[in-house]
């Protein structure tokens, strides 16, 4: 386990970064390869922080959590739709991997097939048949709307500070123990069809309920 | 760091490395097979001048391919454009890691699985990275910034998404067959209880005619359909990143071979090789090189289709998908379940 000092200098490392690749994205758009290079020194000034972190869950784990945040930036910030796109693919599998993390095999490989696999597929559709021009991102500016989005932004990112300085004495990131076959698909099969039957049941009658809708809506206009 | 991680970390490396060079040099002579073996069933010689049998010739493209200028047009979306071949040829590369190739032996002292990667999930990992292939076919079409190569991609997403779905659900019937994702446990259950494909023939059918749309080979080869569409998605493509892609295909046959071995034809099992009583090393050996020549077998029915079969029309291939194989993979999924319930699976 490291230190709470260390994890709050790496994660304030981190958060050094992804505002220095934010500024540098920003400021000139065109400059992937300065950007990268950014990634890249800030990468390893974080391994050469601590050579021994290398074998510990906790590393990685924060690793993947700067990916995610990168990742979740550039959705936002960049001026292409498409590559925005991309970037979301990259925050799924970000998500999955934390799953793996936490021991949720099963949740892994289906956060991937469904999410990454299929829904993504159907956003890179819209966005590639819409045809989106890239500039269209970056000029609507969203007027009053704006300034409410920088005031919530600022006490979010308060909180969130709040949250990693007066974190409690608990480790970072605890994966925990688990029972032999925890997260597996026999496990969570057995609980679903038992435990959470009725949850189960009405999820999935709301989902028939939601693409027989669909079908009748979409072909309204074919009758 | 600990011993143990160590050892499993070069264990893994060396594993990978292995992997690797087998794959690339099995893509790269998978060429020369298609070449010859066309040319067999068109009554033509094929390449025989460089090296015996034209065996070099691999070597001599693959050169080719290397010092041709690698031209990138003005008009395309640059870091798409580039990451475009690398992301159909890696999760095709994933795929095939979790594939099995032979029981486990015993080397320097230490159990050794013969496989990349032994992993609870491996059916979910190969549902999960089969769907990823869309991705780079339909960014490379994107990317390039051409209305053949973007209708190329759209067609090869449209296909790749219908057919995925029957193959999951004829997937869905082995593992109820097995009652486990992981690999090595089907290959074990079908040593016990005989080849899947003798209780799912359906299913393996439909398994590998989308085997065949997965890797957007003849009939399936819409998204290029070079009457149409130039070269469908890889039309901006040149040098390297095109052989890219042609890599990415064969890549794509293997992975749907070594699955149809391994879901359907018992995997690296022999049919009574017990009754030889053979050392562990020598019947692992014979175990590896029957799961060799089954893929083998698989990839020549893949060429052979190929060089047999004409192009279908984009709405018959869109009826095929949902409209026949759906169904009956659903049907025959029905079949499997009675067949599990009965005990006869």
């Amino acid at each position: 386990m490291m230190e709470r000092d260390v994890v709050v200098r790496l994660l304030l490392r981190l958060i050094m970064v992804v505002v220095a690749y934010a500024v540098i994205r920003i400021l000139a758009p065109a400059r992937t390869l300065l950007a990268g290079a950014a990634l890249g020194a800030g990468a390893l000034a974080l391994v050469a922080l601590n050579p021994g972190a290398l074998a510990s869950v906790e590393f990685w784990a924060g690793l993947v959590g700067f990916a995610a945040i990168l990742s979740a930036l550039m959705i936002v910030i960049h001026p292409n739709p498409m590559v925005s796109v991309l970037f979301l693919i990259v925050n799924l599998f970000c998500v999955a991997l934390f799953y793996l993390f936490l021991n949720a095999q099963f949740l892994a490989a289906i956060q991937i097939i469904i999410y990454a696999g299929a829904i993504m597929v159907l956003f890179l559709f819209v966005v590639m048949l819409l045809n989106l021009k890239a500039e269209e991102g970056l000029t609507a500016r969203g007027g009053p709307q704006r300034y409410g989005a920088i005031v919530l932004g600022g006490l979010f990112a308060g909180l969130l500070f709040d949250a990693i300085l007066h974190r409690g004495p608990q480790p970072y990131f605890d994966p925990g123990t688990f029972a032999s076959g925890f997260g597996t698909a026999r496990e969570l099969g057995g609980l679903l069809f038992t435990r959470y039957l009725f949850a189960f049941e009405a999820a999935s009658l709301l989902l028939i309920a939601a693409m027989i809708g669909a079908v009748v809506l979409a072909k309204r206009r074919l009758r | 760091m600990d011993p143990a991680v160590t050892r499993i970390l070069v264990e893994s490396t060396v594993k990978i490395a292995l992997f690797f060079f087998v794959v690339l040099t099995v893509i790269a002579y998978m060429t020369w097979v298609e070449r010859r073996v066309s040319a067999w069933i068109q009554d033509r010689r094929g390449p025989n001048r460089v090296g015996p049998f034209g065996l070099l010739q691999p070597l001599a493209d693959g050169i080719k391919f290397l010092f041709k200028e690698a031209i990138v047009p003005p008009h395309v979306y640059r870091p798409v454009y580039l990451m475009a071949p690398a992301l159909i040829f890696i999760p095709s590369m994933i795929t095939l890691a979790v594939v099995p190739i032979g029981p486990a032996v015993s080397l320097f002292g230490r159990r050794i699985a013969l496989q990349v990667a032994d992993v609870d999930n491996g059916i979910l990992i190969i549902l999960a990275f089969a769907s990823m292939g869309v991705y780079g076919i339909a960014l490379a079409g994107w990317s390039s910034q051409n209305k053949y190569s973007l209708m190329g991609g759209l067609r090869s997403s449209a296909q790749l998404i219908s057919y995925e779905l029957a193959m999951g659900i004829t997937i869905v019937g082995v593992l109820m067959a097995t009652g486990s994702l992981r690999l090595n446990d089907i290959v074990t259950h079908q040593m016990e209880h005989g080849w899947n494909v003798l209780y799912q023939l359906p299913g393996f059918l439909i398994f590998l005619t989308a085997a065949f749309a997965e890797s957007n080979r003849l009939p399936f080869d819409l998204p290029e359909a070079e009457t149409e569409l130039v070269a469908g998605y890889h039309t901006e493509y040149s040098g390297m990143r095109f052989s890219m892609f042609f890599m990415a295909e064969y890549a794509n046959m293997i992975t749907g071979s070594a699955l149809a071995t391994t879901l359907y034809f018992g995997g690296y099992h022999v049919p009574g090789l017990a009754a030889l009583g053979l050392s562990e090393t020598a019947a692992a050996l014979v175990q590896v090189l029957a799961f060799c020549l089954k893929v083998a077998f698989f990839l020549f029915v893949f060429v052979w289709v190929r060089w047999t079969l004409p192009r279908f029309r984009y709405d018959q291939l869109m009826n095929l998908g949902w409209k026949a194989l759906l169904p009956v993979a659903l049907l025959h999924l029905l079949w499997v379940s009675f067949l599990v319930l009965t005990g006869r699976g």
